[in-house]
């Protein structure tokens, strides 16, 4: 959360985490490139260039698969979150990685020609009814291009100026140009008879993209179902049960947004669960000094009236809540975002 | 003309567009879009600028509206 804009909003952990990834990435060029000059020797052997190519693209993918695992294995288990935290960073640099690969590529094989290297790499190749010779760099100049688009809008101006669902829906893009780049792996690996390792790892890798994936959906499955309804208002259970600063997910029939019921000191208050920042699960984080946490990003908003603390300007909707003997009831109907509603006591309602 | 030389002519006049766009949006339409970044620093005006170039019909539909909104 800021009140103006910087270059970077840069803090110690967000530090810590950036020079973890940077390292990593790092590490792994050396051993790329160390292994590299080790394994293809002799009738084998290949340029530094062509070894960087290679070093340079398998390292942005694997980042990417990483990037694309961390949202689900975040909603399997919350100690994942810290990865979650500065995932914007992380995917810039893929994308910068992506963007050296494609650079050496379009150098090294269309730079030295007559023709402008990008008309090169655009005609060089048409023979798209093709398996065995289908341009596949073309598919990762198409997915390095949405790479771009995603990378040059990942600062929170863009979040605030394009509205929270359409700079989602934009960096949903990540889904088809990862396609892209599994189609330009497999296809390039087709092309060559000894690319069969990496073609290998790319199915391992996509097979871990889809499982995280599918057995987070399982689980949010679990969580959708309809809470019973009591005279219009949805029952959420006994009070006491609902862990203290925790939050219980009740799901209204015929679906809608799930509804983040917290116990805090005040009492019982109810939110909708999506932050207003980047859509985060509220009801999976927790009330850290009085305020509702998201835990993607540490947004937070006041339990009673859903509106950030001052200077901060966000709000989200509320619930009524009332408590009937012992049992949470939540209105289904959502409140204007901030407006303000009294926690409901354990006392209050008979 | 090929497929590939409109793609790359259509290609260059956005970007070429663009680019103009987004250093005169940075410079002086960023602060009229959005008053939190009227008093942002340099660093933040060339972090936007590729997002600028590139989303240059957005921006300058939302900076359009800004003006229109904009005391007299």
């Amino acid at each position: 959360m800021s009140v103006g804009y910087r270059a970077v909003q840069w803090s110690r952990p967000k530090r810590l985490y950036d020079a973890c990834a940077a390292g990593a990435m790092l590490a792994y060029l050396a051993l790329f490139v160390g292994a590299g000059k080790l394994l293809w020797t002799g009738q084998r052997s290949i340029s530094d260039e062509v070894l960087l190519i290679r070093a340079t693209g398998s390292g942005a993918l694997a980042m990417l698969h990483v990037l694309l695992v961390i949202g689900p294995l975040a909603r399997l288990t919350p100690r994942a979150l810290p990865l979650l935290f500065n995932r914007r960073h992380l995917g810039v640099m893929t994308f910068a990685l992506a963007a050296l690969h494609g650079t050496l590529v379009v150098g090294y094989y269309h730079g030295f020609g007559a023709v402008n290297p990008i008309r090169s790499l655009l005609v060089n190749n048409t023979r798209f009814d093709s398996l065995r010779a289908f341009p596949f760099e073309l598919l990762g100049f198409a997915a390095l291009l949405v790479m771009f688009v995603m990378a040059a809008t990942s600062h929170d101006f863009w979040l605030k100026n394009l509205g929270a669902a359409a700079w989602k829906r934009l960096h949903m893009l990540v889904y088809p140009a990862y396609a892209l780049l599994v189609g330009h792996v497999a296809l390039g690996a087709v092309q060559s008879p000894r690319a069969w390792p990496a073609a290998a790892a790319l199915a391992a890798g996509a097979a871990c993209v889809t499982g995280f994936h599918l057995a987070a959906g399982w689980r949010s499955r679990g969580q959708d179902r309809a809470a019973p309804v009591a005279d219009g208002w949805l029952d959420a259970g006994p009070a006491a049960e609902i862990p203290l600063d925790r939050a219980r997910l009740v799901c209204a029939p015929g679906g809608g947004e799930r509804i983040a019921v917290f116990r805090h000191a005040g009492g019982i208050s109810a939110v909708t669960n999506v932050c207003a920042h980047q859509g985060g699960p509220l009801g999976e984080g927790r009330v850290i000094d009085g305020c509702i946490t998201c835990p993607w990003h540490g947004w937070q908003y006041r339990p009673e009236d859903g509106c950030a603390p001052p200077p901060f300007k966000e709000k989200i909707p509320t619930h009524q809540v009332r408590i009937v003997a012992g049992r949470v009831r939540i209105d289904p109907r959502p409140l204007p975002p901030g407006t303000a509603t009294p926690p409901a006591r354990e006392t209050s309602g008979a | 003309m090929t497929v590939a030389d409109a793609v790359i002519l259509f290609a260059a006049l956005y970007a070429s567009i663009g680019v103009g766009f987004a250093m005169l949006f940075v410079a002086r339409g960023v602060g009229r879009v959005d008053p939190v970044a009227r008093s942002a620093g340099v660093g933040f005006r060339l972090v936007i600028l590729p997002g600028a170039a590139v989303l240059w019909p957005v921006l300058l539909r939302l900076w359009w509206r800004s003006s229109r909104r904009a005391p007299a």
